[in-house]
């Protein structure tokens, strides 16, 4: 594999759910500079083919279980606008909500449909968006917080997760105060209906992050972004999603200065990122593991598969991430944190349901060799990342495998049994785990 | 689990660190702890051989040997309400910080030794346990100066280190480095989907298990589970240059080994009915199979359950937390008659612990918010049952208007590795000051 597309298979699993057949050919003939531009400003539809469905019936997410969760496993999949995807996966992990909390899809849905608007432009947008989404306002109890007693939950989330990092330029009084000028916001549990009380608003002066004045919620988010610490925080969060490495101090200057001339368009910072050198390194051993939504879109994708078994609705729950069900409202541990005992089973039975039962007994001759056997594997899964020494190890097994096995009923269950092993293995295996 | 530091390198660190800090004193102790945990240690005077080497290979024999002491952490995810779980009901400013909020006296299940305080009515089973002198509690457990943020005081709670660290391990993980085997999985279970993070290790391999009887590795059409697992194995074998493929390679090559071990559990078509019901909650059911799995006698030293969640009750605390807490309280006494029928009870202790209590005044959304001083549980046969620390009381709160901190969390966690599991508490948290407290009947 030339470098070039080497580079350009990288990018796409970063910065999205992993290649579809053809797309390593088709960008790295333009260039990782093009590619880059394409992903950043993505245009026409949203998804390619049709919706999937399940035992004959469409995806049902407002009152099917878990069919939430496979709408969204389902988005990533048939993206055609990978980086606006993925980052609203991100930003699902960055502003995190959890419908085990809120327990209402429709107000989830919409919560998506603002994270994913606002995926790939100012980050003030989206605060802003976030503070007044409904989902949200459920979440960390923002909705019904009065004057007379302000509930903090939104307050320090806003500060310590959303904006700042824990303990980074603001204090206990800070969270109090921002507290007080988060209040009016209102639920009617009954009607479902948000609004905005004046007269439940604290409009007291308060003191913020070093400023004084009558604020109102949404200059609080203003404030949070104007203090210096925020644009590094957010850029090195950024830089996080995309690489697991310590992003290199010259490059996060830049994306800094970036992010802040841009007035928080986090476009400029991401291109910097995603033509840096460092995020090409190691090609030769990838070095981040695939988020688990990552990793079955990307089996799906590479295997031209959609959501169409209604097995997903569990599978993804046993490797640990469910979009729509962060486990708290700092999101998903992430990296090495996604590997466990239990989690990597989880991820062998993923490759179960992606492969399912595909390979008939008797449907391989006895005249296929070792190499061929694995060249036909690496072809139905479209040539997924190991090591020298996996390929070894699985070019033994092709030969041990079916080693004198020549009787008629051993041929026909072992030939294809050996497909079935490999592909799994090539999918499902510890190399697959990282990109 | 995920390595970093070569064995040796680490061993030598602990020897410095034992040999600079007061060896007297450390030494004692370190007798006190064998005979804790049944050894007798004959060849203190061994040449050419450290006797630390000599304690350290015993100790990770008796760790490995079925019948040693296992600490199980219980963890009530997102601050749960101490002042509404045990409450004090001799506290007057109670009813008037918790105008929304108060449990009613007459409402609460009283203590068999004092009136100062009563359960919440959602505890009877809890409540049996504490009157069976089999709950130790410490009504107001945090470190200096709480810090509010769920993230920063969890990982002070988990890591065992209550600051910033880079560190990522968790203290029951580091317990394992140090009194652990290096090839058993099972001698820490996280009965959780992730590994819960109290128990991740440097070194000592750890497992996940969620439930023992659906751990098998089925491709449709191989006929035989073990026929991928071979190559598998050799993959795994391998080591990585980067940690991202190496805890890959880690995770299988441990799951592999568990599923081996867990082979006779899965086995077994309908596990036997527990003597007494366990709630059907996430809790109820990960307690279930835990159990299930310490009856094997895989050699396990720790494991860790998490609750459902939800203890974050910001709002409707007064429709949520009943909830919770009755799942806690018949889970608890679930387990414990479990634990009794499978002759486990005398090695078994349970630490029920949250990141921090919640603000003594109620907020306007019928909840409370963040606040400090949790409350912290010890259970199991072997615990000192009663009241065991003391409480701060209300009339004088901490400046932000918090329960005041009376005993320090690491001096909770150096007491039960001290007296329950025999391991200086030293080497698995540095140095702790402050009595150690009686939690363990001797």
């Amino acid at each position: 594999m030339t470098r070039e597309r080497a580079r350009i298979e990288r990018l796409l699993w970063r910065a999205g759910f992993g290649p579809r057949p053809g797309d390593v050919d088709r960008l790295a003939a333009r260039g990782l500079e093009k590619a880059v531009d394409e992903l950043l400003d993505p245009s026409g539809p949203q998804l390619s083919g049709s919706p999937p469905r399940i035992d004959g019936k469409p995806l049902d997410p407002r009152n099917v279980w878990a069919d939430d969760i496979l709408w969204w496993l389902d988005r990533t999949v048939r993206t055609r606008q990978p980086l606006a995807e993925r980052m609203t996966l991100s930003w699902h992990d960055h502003f995190a909500v959890s419908n085990a909390s809120v327990g209402d899809v429709r107000l989830m849905l919409r919560y998506y449909a603002s994270l994913r608007r606002g995926s790939l432009g100012r980050f003030r947008d989206l605060a802003r968006a976030m503070t007044l989404d409904g989902a949200m306002q459920v979440f960390l109890d923002l909705a019904n917080s009065s004057d007379e007693s302000p509930n903090e939950n939104y307050a320090r989330e806003l500060l310590e997760l959303f904006t700042l990092g824990v303990n980074n330029g603001y204090d206990e009084r800070d969270v109090r105060e921002a507290a007080r000028a988060l209040t009016g916001f209102t639920f009617d549990y009954d009607t479902k209906r948000f609004a905005y009380d004046r007269k439940r608003h604290d409009g007291g002066l308060k003191s913020v992050l070093g400023k004084r004045g009558r604020f109102e919620p949404l200059d609080i988010v203003d404030l949070a972004i104007a203090r210096p610490e925020h644009a590094r925080y957010l850029c090195q969060k950024l830089w996080g999603y995309l690489s697991p490495r310590t992003c290199p101090p010259r490059l996060l200057d830049r994306m800094v200065r970036a992010y802040r001339d841009s007035g928080t368009d986090v476009r400029p910072p991401l291109r910097l990122a995603l033509t840096h050198p460092a995020l090409y390194a190691d090609l030769d051993e990838p070095h981040q593991v695939k988020p688990p939504v990552v990793y079955v879109a990307g089996m799906l994708r590479a295997t031209g598969r959609g959501v169409e078994r209604q097995e997903w609705r569990w599978v993804m729950g046993g490797m640990g991430q469910e979009p729509f069900y962060p486990p708290n409202v700092s999101g998903w541990e992430g990296d090495e944190a996604w590997l466990t005992t239990g989690t990597v089973r989880g991820r062998y039975v993923a490759a179960q349901v992606a492969l399912g039962d595909e390979i008939r007994e008797g449907s391989i001759a006895q005249t296929q060799t070792p190499a061929q056997a694995l060249r036909s594997a690496l072809e139905a899964t479209g040539h997924p990342w190991c090591s020298p020494r996996t390929m070894s190890v699985l070019r033994g097994y092709a030969r041990r495998s079916v080693a004198g096995r020549d009787e008629g009923w051993q041929v026909k269950h072992y030939w294809p049994e050996r497909q079935r092993v490999l592909r799994h293995l090539l999918l499902a295996g510890p190399d697959a785990q990282v990109c | 689990m995920r390595a970093g530091i070569p064995i040796d390198a680490h061993g030598a660190c602990d020897d410095w660190r034992l040999a600079h800090a007061a060896p007297a004193r450390a030494l004692s102790r370190r007798s006190l702890l064998l005979g804790g945990t049944g050894l007798v240690v004959g060849a203190l005077g061994l040449p050419g051989v450290s006797p630390q080497r000599i304690l350290e290979a015993a100790r990770a024999d008796a760790a490995a040997r079925p019948d040693g002491r296992i600490l199980v952490s219980l963890y009530l995810d997102g601050g749960n309400d101490g002042l509404n779980t045990l409450v004090p009901l001799t506290d007057g400013r109670y009813r008037e910080l918790r105008p929304r909020l108060a449990v009613r006296p007459q409402d609460t299940l009283p203590l068999h030794d004092t009136r100062e305080f009563g359960w919440h009515p959602a505890l009877a089973g809890l409540r049996e346990l504490y009157d069976a002198g089999q709950v130790a509690v410490l009504p107001s457990v945090d470190y200096a100066d709480p810090d509010l943020s769920h993230f920063n005081s969890a990982a002070f709670w988990r890591t065992g280190i209550a600051g910033p660290t880079l560190d990522r391990s968790g203290w029951l993980g580091r317990t394992l480095d140090a009194v652990g085997s290096m090839d058993n999985p099972l001698q820490g279970i996280s009965a959780t989907w992730g590994l819960d993070p109290v128990l991740i290790s440097r070194r000592a391999p750890v497992a996940t298990v969620i439930d023992p009887s659906d751990f098998g590795f089925w491709i449709p059409g191989v006929w035989d589970d073990d026929t991928p697992l071979r190559p598998i194995r050799e993959i795994a074998a391998k080591r990585a240059r980067h940690p991202a493929l190496q805890a890959a390679r880690e995770a299988y090559a441990g799951a592999v080994e568990v599923k081996g071990r867990l082979a006779p559990l899965a086995k077994e078509k309908e596990p036997a009915k527990p003597p007494r019901a366990y709630p059907d909650t996430h809790l109820g059911k990960s307690m279930r199979s835990l159990a299930r799995m310490l009856g094997a006698g895989f050699g396990t030293r720790i494991a860790a359950v998490t609750s459902g969640g939800g203890f974050d009750t910001h709002e409707n605390q007064l429709t949520d937390h009943p909830k919770l807490l009755r799942d806690v309280g018949d889970s608890l006494a679930a387990w414990q008659a479990d634990l009794v029928a499978r002759g486990l009870a005398g090695r078994v202790i349970t630490l029920v612990w949250s990141e921090f209590g919640r603000r003594p005044q109620d907020n306007d959304s019928n909840g409370t918010d963040h606040g400090a001083g949790g409350l912290v549980l010890v259970v199991g046969e072997r615990a000192q049952g009663g009241i065991q620390s003391e409480f701060p009381g209300l009339a004088r709160l901490d400046p932000f208007d918090n329960l005041r901190v009376t005993t320090e969390f690491r001096t909770v966690y150096a007491s039960l590795l001290e007296s329950w599991l025999g391991v200086e508490a030293e080497r698995v948290l540095g140095r702790v000051r402050g009595a150690r407290l009686a939690l363990v009947r001797p």
